[in-house]
Formats: C-alpha cells, sequence, structure tokens
C-alpha cells in the first residue's frame, strides 16, 4: 500500500484479509463453494426466488397477452412503473462498474473482495432493467424498430430523443459490463476446471476458461485486456445514467428540467448501487463463512462511499427546492408544493426519510461498524431509490400546466407484479451464479496475500 | 503567531531561499499593477469592476480549490496529497486577505448587479420576486457566512496540522479526518451559494441548478494545475527534490485530468439541456454568448479548459515528467480565467470589446498580491507535515 491507496486508520489497519490465510487456503475457501455438494438451505431459498420469477413470466404474459392496459398507465401520467424500474435497477448496476473499474483505476486493493459479485450483479441488474422500456413499448416484439437499419417502411429512430440514445448507452454498457466480468472470470474458471472431478464439470469449466493455462504470455495479455476494459468501462459509470438523465431532463416538463439531473442521477446510481452491494453481501458472507474475505473494513468503505453519495443526492434535493423558487417559474414552483403538500405527500416524505435523514446515520462508526445497522441503511436506500424515481416520474406528470388534464395514478397488481418479479429474476440469476462461478475472485486475492505479508515483516 | 524555535526535524525542511526573491517579484508586480488598476478605475469604473471580479474569481479559486483537496486528502488519504499539504495549507491561510480583497466588490455592487438597482426592481416582477434572496444586505450577509465557514475550517485545519508537526499526537489525525468530512459538506454547500451570488447572479433572470458544480469542478481544475506549477519549481531544489517523486505528478496529472473532463461532462450537459429546453428564461444567457466574438473566445476556452490537456494528460510520459506537465498546466489556468471572463461579461454588456486592458492589469495585480501573500504563509513552517502518520510511506522510494 504504497500509494494512492486509502488506508483509513492508520495507527492499526484493519486487515483487507483475515490474517493466517496462505494461497491454498483462498483457492480452497472459495473453490469450494461452488465445487462442495449444494448446500441444504440453497433449495428452498432458490426456490423462493424461482417463484417469484415465475411470477414475473406469469405478469409478463398476461401483459403481452391483454396489452399495457392491465398497468396503470394513461394520460397524463403515460411514464409509470415500467420507467421507475428501469431507473431503479440500471441504477443498481452501476455500483459494480464503479468497484470493478474506477476503483481498480485507483488502486484501491479492498475491490478485490466484493468486484466479481458486484459485477454479476450490474450484469443481472441490467438485465432486469432493460426488460422494462421494451415491455413498456406495449409491442414489444417489434423492439428492433429501435435501431437504425435499412428497411422498406421508411423508418428511422429521431436521433434527438435522449430514449434512442438510451438504447445505445444501455447496450453498450451490458456488453461491456459482460465482457468484463468474463475476461475477470478466465484465471478462476481454469482453477475450477483443474480442481473439479466431475467430468461434465471438468468440460463445462473447461470449454469456458477457453484454454487457459496461466503461462506468463496468457498473464500478460490478460493484464492487458483487463485494463483497457477498465478505461472502457469507467466512462460507462458516468454516460448511461447521464443519459437515463436526459431522458427526463431535455424535456420541459416540471420538476425535469433540470440542469443538475446528470451528477445526480449518477450520484444517486452509485448511492442505490452500494446498497445493493451491502445487501447481499452481509447475507453472503454470513452463510458461506466469508468474514475471512469481506471484512468490517469493506463495509466500512462501502458505508462510506453511501454517505458521500447520499449526501449528493441530498445536496441535489436541495438544489431543486431552491432553484423551483429562485426560478421565478410558476409551474416549478407548484411542481414542489405538490409534492410536499400533495396527494404524494406520504410519498415524498418517506423518500427524504429513507435517502436522507436513514443515511446520516452512517456519520457514526457504531453504525458502521454494526452488520445488523449497515444491512438496515442499506435496506432503507434500496427502498428510498425507487422511491425517488417513483416521485420525480410521477408527480411530474400527473399535474403538469393544465389543470384540466390533471389525474391521478398507481401501480395495479400487474405493475406490482412485474416489479417484485423482476427481483425474482435478480435473485434467482445472483443464486445461480454464486453455485456455479466462484463469486469472489481467487487469483486477485492471491495477489494481495504475499503483500500483506511483506508488510507485516517490515 | 509570533516566531518560535524550529526543531531540527522542522528545519530540515525549511523553505529554500529563493522564494523571498519570488515573493518580493510578486508583490512589486503586484503593487504595480494595482496603481495601474487604480488609475483605471477612476478613468473607467465599470471595466474595473467587471475585471475585478472575475480576477478576484479567479483567484479566489485556487486557494478555495486547494482547500477543497485538502480535505479530501485528509479524508483519503495518499501520498501524492501529504507531500503537498503543506502548499494547501499555505493556499487555505490566505482566504482571510481574500477576504478583504472582495470589499472593493461591495463598493462596486451597483455597477455589476442589476438586482441591486432599487429603479431596476421596480419595474421586474421577475426582480420582485427573487428579492428576498437578491438583496444587499443579504447578500453582504451570506458573504460574510461563506468566508466564516471557510475560515472557520481552513484555520483550524492548519492550526492542527501545525500542533502535528510540534507535539506528534496521535488523535489530531483522526480529528482532522472528521473536521474535513463536515468541512467538505459545508465548502460545498457555501462555493455553489457563492457561485450564485457573485457570478450567476449578473444576469438575474438566468437559472441554472448545475452551476454551483460547475463552478467548484472548475476550482478544482484550477488548484490542481496550479499545484502542477508550483511543485514543479519547489521540487527543482532542496527540501523537497527529495520529496516529490515522479509518480505524485503522475498523479497530480490524472487529478487535473479528472478534472479537466468533469468540467467538459458537466459543461456540457447544462448547454444540452438547456439548449434542447430552449426556454426563453435559459437559452438566452447561450444566444448572447453565441453572438461575435464571444462564440470564438467560447471555442477558445473548450480547447484550452478540454481538448487540448484532455489529450496530451492520456499520456504517462508526459505526466511523470513535471516540466512539460507544467506546459500542459499553464493553458488550463488561463482557460479557466477566460471561462470566467466568458460567463461574467456577457451578461453585463453584450458588445463589450472582448478584453479591456484593465482585464489583464487586474488580474495581475490581485494575482501578485495573492501570490506574495502565499508564499509568505508557505514560508512559515515546514514544508513537510514531518509526524504525520503516513510521511514515511509517502517518502518511500522518492
Amino acid at each position: 500500500m504504497a500509494d494512492g491507496s486509502a488506508s483509513v486508520t492508520p495507527a492499526a489497519p484493519t486487515p483487507l484479509i483475515a490474517p493466517g490465510h496462505t494461497t491454498a487456503s483462498v483457492t480452497d475457501k472459495i473453490a469450494s463453494v461452488v465445487l462442495q455438494r449444494t448446500p441444504r438451505w440453497f433449495y428452498p431459498a432458490f426456490g423462493a426466488a424461482f417463484l417469484l420469477l415465475m411470477l414475473f413470466l406469469y405478469a409478463v404474459t398476461v401483459l403481452l397477452v391483454r396489452g399495457t392496459g392491465v398497468w396503470g398507465l394513461n394520460v397524463p401520467v403515460a411514464w409509470g412503473f415500467a420507467i421507475i424500474n428501469f431507473v431503479w435497477w440500471i441504477g443498481i448496476g452501476h455500483a459494480g462498474t464503479l468497484i470493478s473499474a474506477i476503483l481498480l483505476l485507483l488502486r484501491q486493493e479492498w475491490r478485490t473482495s466484493i468486484n466479481r459479485f458486484a459485477e454479476a450483479m450490474t450484469l443481472f441488474a441490467v438485465a432486469c432493467a432493460g426488460l422494462f422500456p421494451i415491455l413498456h413499448l406495449g409491442r414489444p416484439w417489434l423492439m428492433y424498430w429501435l435501431f437504425p437499419y435499412p428497411n422498406t417502411m421508411s423508418l428511422w429512430p429521431q436521433f434527438r430523443s435522449p430514449l434512442v440514445w438510451d438504447v445505445f448507452a444501455v447496450s453498450t454498457y451490458a456488453l461491456v459490463s459482460l465482457m468484463f466480468w468474463y475476461v475477470g472470470l478466465i484465471p478462476d474458471l481454469a482453477t475450477l476446471r483443474d480442481r473439479s472431478r466431475h467430468w461434465f464439470a471438468r468440460t463445462f469449466y473447461g470449454v469456458m476458461a477457453m484454454g487457459w493455462r496461466g503461462s506468463s504470455a496468457h498473464w500478460h495479455n490478460y493484464e492487458k485486456a483487463y485494463i483497457l476494459l477498465a478505461g472502457l468501462a469507467t466512462p460507462l459509470v458516468i454516460s448511461v445514467h447521464s443519459v437515463v438523465s436526459f431522458d427526463f431532463a431535455v424535456g420541459v416538463i416540471p420538476g425535469w428540467h433540470a440542469t443538475i439531473f446528470p451528477p445526480y442521477f449518477v450520484a444517486g446510481a452509485i448511492f442505490a448501487g452500494f446498497a445493493m452491494v451491502v445487501t447481499l453481501a452481509i447475507p453472503l458472507r454470513a452463510v458461506f463463512g466469508l468474514h475471512d474475505f469481506i471484512t468490517a473494513r469493506h463495509l466500512r468503505n462501502m458505508a462510506k462511499i453511501m454517505l458521500a453519495t447520499g449526501l449528493i443526492v441530498a445536496y441535489g434535493y436541495v438544489m431543486e427546492l431552491f432553484f423551483a423558487w429562485y426560478s421565478g417559474n410558476p409551474f416549478e414552483q407548484f411542481m414542489v408544493i405538490n409534492r410536499i403538500t400533495g396527494p404524494y405527500r406520504t410519498a415524498w416524505f418517506a423518500l427524504i426519510l429513507c435517502n436522507v435523514l436513514v443515511t446520516q446515520l452512517l456519520w457514526f462508526p457504531k453504525v458502521r461498524r454494526s452488520v445488523i445497522g449497515m444491512w438496515i441503511v442499506a435496506m432503507f436506500i434500496n427502498v428510498g431509490m425507487w422511491l425517488e424515481r417513483f416521485i420525480i416520474v410521477v408527480t411530474s406528470l400527473h399535474r403538469d400546466f393544465l389543470p384540466s388534464s390533471w389525474g391521478m395514478y398507481s401501480g395495479t397488481f400487474w405493475d406490482w407484479a412485474v416489479l417484485i418479479g423482476s427481483i425474482g429474476l435478480f435473485l434467482s440469476l445472483m443464486f445461480l451464479f454464486i453455485r456455479f462461478l466462484p463469486m469472489i475472485s481467487i487469483f486477485e486475492i492471491r495477489t494481495i496475500l504475499p503483500k500483506r505479508s511483506r508488510g507485516e515483516v517490515s | 503567531m509570533t516566531e518560535r524555535r524550529w526543531s531540527a526535524e522542522e528545519e530540515r525542511y525549511r523553505a529554500p531561499a529563493w522564494l523571498d526573491r519570488v515573493q518580493r517579484r510578486a508583490l512589486l508586480l503586484g503593487v504595480f499593477a494595482a496603481l495601474l488598476s487604480v488609475v483605471g478605475a477612476l478613468l473607467s469604473p465599470e471595466h474595473f469592476f467587471r475585471a475585478y471580479l472575475v480576477g478576484f474569481l479567479f483567484w479566489i479559486g485556487i486557494p478555495l480549490g486547494l482547500f477543497g483537496i485538502s480535505m479530501l486528502q485528509h479524508m483519503t488519504g495518499g501520498g501524492w496529497g501529504l507531500v503537498a499539504r503543506r502548499v494547501f495549507e499555505a493556499a487555505s491561510r490566505t482566504l482571510p486577505f481574500l477576504a478583504l480583497l472582495f470589499l472593493p466588490l461591495l463598493w462596486g455592487r451597483r455597477s455589476l448587479y442589476v438586482w441591486a438597482r432599487p429603479e431596476v426592481v421596480a419595474e421586474s416582477e421577475l426582480l420582485q420576486h427573487k428579492q428576498p434572496y437578491l438583496n444587499e444586505p443579504f447578500f453582504l450577509g451570506r458573504a460574510l457566512l461563506y468566508f466564516g465557514v471557510w475560515l472557520l475550517f481552513a484555520l483550524l485545519l492548519s492550526r492542527w496540522s501545525l500542533q502535528q508537526d510540534r507535539s506528534n499526537d496521535p488523535h489530531l489525525h483522526r480529528r482532522m479526518q472528521i473536521l474535513s468530512s463536515l468541512g467538505l459538506v459545508a465548502y460545498m454547500l457555501t462555493a455553489s451559494f457563492a457561485s450564485f451570488d457573485w457570478l450567476m447572479s449578473l444576469d438575474p433572470a438566468w437559472f441554472s441548478s448545475l452551476f454551483g458544480i460547475h463552478f467548484v469542478v472548475g476550482h478544482g481544475a484550477a488548484a490542481f494545475a496550479f499545484l502542477i506549477v508550483w511543485m514543479r519549481r519547489l521540487s527543482g531544489t532542496e527540501p523537497m527534490a527529495d520529496v516529490v517523486a515522479p509518480r505524485h505528478f503522475d498523479d497530480y496529472g490524472k487529478f487535473l485530468l479528472a478534472f479537466v473532463l468533469l468540467w467538459a461532462y458537466v459543461s456540457f450537459s447544462q448547454f444540452l439541456i438547456i439548449w434542447s429546453g430552449n426556454l426563453p428564461e435559459e437559452i438566452t444567457w447561450y444566444v448572447h454568448r453565441q453572438e461575435g466574438g464571444w462564440w470564438w473566445l467560447g471555442i477558445v476556452v473548450f480547447a484550452l479548459h478540454f481538448v487540448l490537456p484532455f489529450f496530451l494528460l492520456l499520456s504517462p510520459a508526459l505526466r511523470r515528467e513535471p516540466a512539460r506537465l507544467a506546459l500542459v498546466a499553464l493553458p488550463v489556468l488561463v482557460g479557466r480565467w477566460l471561462d470566467l471572463h466568458w460567463q461574467a461579461v456577457p451578461s453585463l454588456e453584450l458588445h463589450a470589446p472582448l478584453l479591456h486592458w484593465l482585464d489583464i492589469a487586474v488580474l495581475v495585480a490581485i494575482g501578485g498580491l495573492w501570490l506574495a501573500a502565499f508564499l509568505w504563509q508557505l514560508k512559515r513552517r515546514a514544508l513537510v507535515p514531518i509526524h504525520d502518520p503516513h510521511l514515511q510511506e509517502a517518502l518511500a522510494d522518492a
């Protein structure tokens, strides 16, 4: 830890990995999660997630058969749960990319224990996110119309619309995240290939490892590719959610047209993403006994990032309120008053509670040290960030310029079914990932071991 | 503070003698330019005040930016900032001096700010709406508050850092971290509102909620550019020659790259959102800046503050070479000044000449005086925080 990387408390730096581990014990411990027999608890847990996934399939089937009318969408609120869920899920994905790319470039070694499953989380969250705008199209089977392809219908996307930028931003993001994740997995897949005894597992991991033998030429190419992909992924952390914020901000709807939206959305995305990483990491390390790798220091660092990004989000709220008044625009002023005192005021107060008030608990070292405390705060943030998108989408649309066209909006059973079902999709993918792939990067943990023991000697 | 005896350790990092020479020259140049500016102020007060506003905002951005970076560094650690901490602190201690330099703006407030002219406010419904915020007593009160907050945090941090040098008290490190976390929150809010008051309200009808972040990011870029130039000079001679290593410059270069990128990102986002919304109360600001020479000046700003540094700073070899890195940092500083000029002047007089001789004279005047104050503060302490718990790490293989 010579330079750049932050060691938080200088007097007694909490170790990144609990003492006493060797290269072999790290490999054994992490690989055993995948290679041993399926633990008993896995079936009911996966079963519950799978049931939710079935709910998702059922709700989507109903949607496709009966049309978007089963959702609560209508004029004036034509952007409902689908857009809220899209923004929510894609925001959650951002922590993975931040951890894997930006923290790598910043030489933050503590990222090593959490980057693999955070990247997996990114992929699955983007998968969930991507479904919503497509389902929202009404005729999802025509989604390829969004792409600029030569056709006989004189159909061409409107390139001035940020909704078209979204198509490119999100698909690029999904692709780069997938490549990044897969490239990072290759050395570990080779480890699993060499360690598994069953012929099928050997073949499966062998094919996936693409002939990795760990030669120095392999490692040389690998390092280059990994850093290059990190460089590619870094601007995506900023650009994807900025483009998502443009979906709102380039319009002139009160409450959407604010120049602060891009950085404020990006901070909110990282905020939500870290909350989800904490939500997943705490139970995972408990059931698999990974306390040696995901230590108190990891949780503490994540708490600090959550607090910092949460404060940026709160700054965004302050600016929204101030500029609604300062602009002198009566519609902007009404929008704020309507948010705070109108029919959706409960959601607004709940949002402030979750995102602003509860987050301040992270100032206290006691909360940052408490596993339960951290998990509860993270759950509040998960809910709060969904509410934030609900407030942005719904309150701006339901009462805009013309009082005669005002209306109310609420999600129907099928709206909720798709939302809750998408959580099932996410969790099912997550469970399969944990069962079949190493959730912590084995070879990267190995690389930070010798450095640590050297540090202890001197 | 009275002169005290320096310990042998401190003595080892005493500022080199050539700083005195530079300080004297800066002071002379500053006084000379100040005299010229006074003549200019008598001839053309309007031009003087607008040049003064831009010059003041440019120079206060550097110590404010360095102050913000020092708090960030207290929280995150990193050898790059440890070896530069005394530069951060010396710059922070010039803030009282800048508070004094703010006074001429109060004198020129009616010349600069239309909302301070009762006869204009009486005719504008919008200005009457904004009057609870944009009025003279509150403007002054807020300025007092901003400087009060900055001075409180900056002087306290600087003081604790000196105590750490003398006493080697291990708790100070933690205390400075906690103070920095609170200070950074206070800094973001006060610097944002300062930008609304001092710069955005020049055109009181216009507003952009991103403006505060744009201002702070601009500080960051200017501060790192200044830091690069100064660390390069300091590292030329003992004692800093043994302290600052090429990898530190590599880090400064990356930070500058990050800040010019952020600057381009927020500038472009603000422009794109306002352009596509095309609302009369917002777009006018950009329409004015598309006219005549302002359009070209905007392109120059974009080139100096983004295109040029972005492509050059991508090279690791350049970042590790202090002399070349400083050559990239200087245009960023010029770009920052022109950016502030481009934001301020068209709001005051659209068909003004692009540059007035007073713009340069006042810039040099404030700069010379400020630099002299900065160097005076820099000399007063050892150039390295000798008892910081991470110092050995930071100096390792320098």
